[in-house]
């Protein structure tokens, strides 16, 4: 069912509405790590939609995700909820092995998407891949790399 | 009893200094106790932020440092440490009726050469060199020790880097605090000052221990929270134990430690960095520290 649009204002549900309470909880660096879940997980229980007064007014696009699909004003509401931090590749990997992780990225469809996420968590993967599929693929690769590097290290 | 607190990472700028001086008020302040900061680090951010320039300048000019102490005093057996250690300093206000005060043991630029010093003065009795190591460092561990009979509290700011004195703090303190910056290369130096602190030599030694049963605590430092940054949070939080403090990045915490004479209340001199000090506070040594992520 298509939610009808108010005037001036943005709908957001399921994880673009998730995504929301998460970014404006890290704007807010005096909340420790535990409170902040709290408030998270009581937000993302009791709140079915939230409405935004302007899209791309109200919300801050964190690091560099504006600049990865253009500049401000020119930002679908699509391309800014898109929160390229979750999931956390090499958190699951680490936690819940490679096939989670490649389900858990699977709920991400666009491209561009996969390639900002990759970028942002600082997951390398070839520019020449071109469908969804082969990204998701590269990306738990790159995080087990990580995972193999890091531990190399630690000796 | 007294207690001893590291505050250490081998990475270099992550706040060492400022976590070790912010402590140390907290502790006398809101505390009630009578601290010692031992400032082991060449660099002596923290006797430049306790004492001001001059009056390092005027310690060091009298011989009064970490750097003589442990040459004076390295092989006699009767030990007067606290003609080294400059008291009541600091410019936060204490109440007249409050116990709480804060010392310091000044810092050396000398202090890298003279456990030079000390190890070829060790050498010549003992020609192993790791026999020898770990004897000038169980002699300054010793040392150090000694200021406990003084202080409820002796807070260890260590040098990045692996010195003798680093080493012996890190054997002493029973419980290390380690900040770092939230970003890619500090796990890795996590990663290894863990090992190092617990005494073991890889991830899986490591991973055998419980965050319960480590010795050290990790804290985030200039905190800007961004969505990157609590990505390697959480990536970080898979390995080691995080504090729930996180320090942001603020003008007010540069600010602070601005050598100022004037003595001032807690409220004054950290201003808005105070909430995030009080919960670290109430963390490292309130009555039940306690961990964000126990494994």
């Amino acid at each position: 069912m298509k939610t009808p649009m108010t005037k001036g204002s943005k709908p957001l549900w399921g994880t673009s509405k998730d995504a929301y309470f998460r970014r404006i909880l890290r704007s807010e660096p005096g909340l420790g790590a535990a409170a902040s879940e709290r408030i998270f997980r009581r937000l993302q229980a009791d709140v079915v939609q939230v409405r935004l007064r302007d899209a791309s007014a109200e919300l801050t696009v964190s690091d560099g995700a504006a600049a990865a699909v253009g500049p401000p004003g020119t930002l679908d509401a699509a391309a800014i909820l898109f929160d390229p931090y979750s999931p956390n590749v090499v958190v699951v990997v680490r936690t819940a092995g490679r096939e989670r992780a490649l389900a858990a990225l699977s709920q991400i469809e666009r491209v561009e998407h996969l390639r900002m996420l990759a970028r942002e968590q600082q997951l390398s993967i070839e520019a020449e891949l071109e469908s969804a599929a082969d990204i998701r693929a590269a990306i738990v690769s790159a995080a087990e790399r990580r995972i193999a590097n890091r531990r190399a290290a630690a000796s | 009893m007294s207690e001893f607190v590291a505050i250490a990472n081998r990475k270099g700028g992550v706040g060492k200094s400022t976590v070790a001086v912010m402590l140390a008020h907290a502790a006398a302040a809101w505390g009630g106790r009578r601290v010692l900061v031992v400032d082991l680090d060449t660099q002596c951010n923290a006797s430049l932020m306790l004492i001001g320039g001059e009056g390092w300048d005027k310690a060091r000019r009298a011989g009064k440092t970490i750097a003589d102490y442990f040459y004076d005093r390295f092989d006699k057996t009767a030990e007067d440490e606290s003609e080294y250690v400059v008291n009541n300093i600091g410019d936060v206000a204490h109440p007249r009726t409050s116990k709480g005060k804060v010392a310091l043991l000044p810092g050396s630029l000398m202090l890298e050469d003279v456990q030079g010093e000390l190890f070829l003065m060790v050498a010549k009795k003992d020609l192993d060199a790791d026999a020898v190591g770990v004897q000038v460092r169980g002699r300054m561990k010793r040392m150090i020790k000694h200021f406990g009979m003084d202080f409820d509290l002796v807070i260890l700011d260590c040098p990045p880097g692996l010195s003798f004195a680093a080493l012996a703090a890190l054997d002493l303190a029973g419980r290390v605090v380690v900040p770092f910056r939230p970003d890619f290369v500090s796990q890795f130096a996590l990663d290894r000052v863990a090992l190092l602190i617990e005494r073991v030599e890889d991830a899986d030694q490591l991973g055998d221990i419980p965050f319960a049963k480590r010795r050290y605590v990790c804290l985030p430092n200039y905190v800007r929270g961004t969505g990157r940054e609590q990505l390697l949070l959480d990536q970080i939080a898979l390995d080691h134990p995080l504090l729930t403090a996180r320090l942001p990045l603020l003008d007010s915490v540069a600010r602070a430690f601005d050598w100022d004479e004037t003595r001032k209340s807690m409220d004054q001199k950290y201003t808005d960095a105070l909430p995030h000090l009080r919960t670290l506070y109430d963390e490292v040594l309130g009555p039940r520290p306690k961990l964000a992520r126990a494994g």
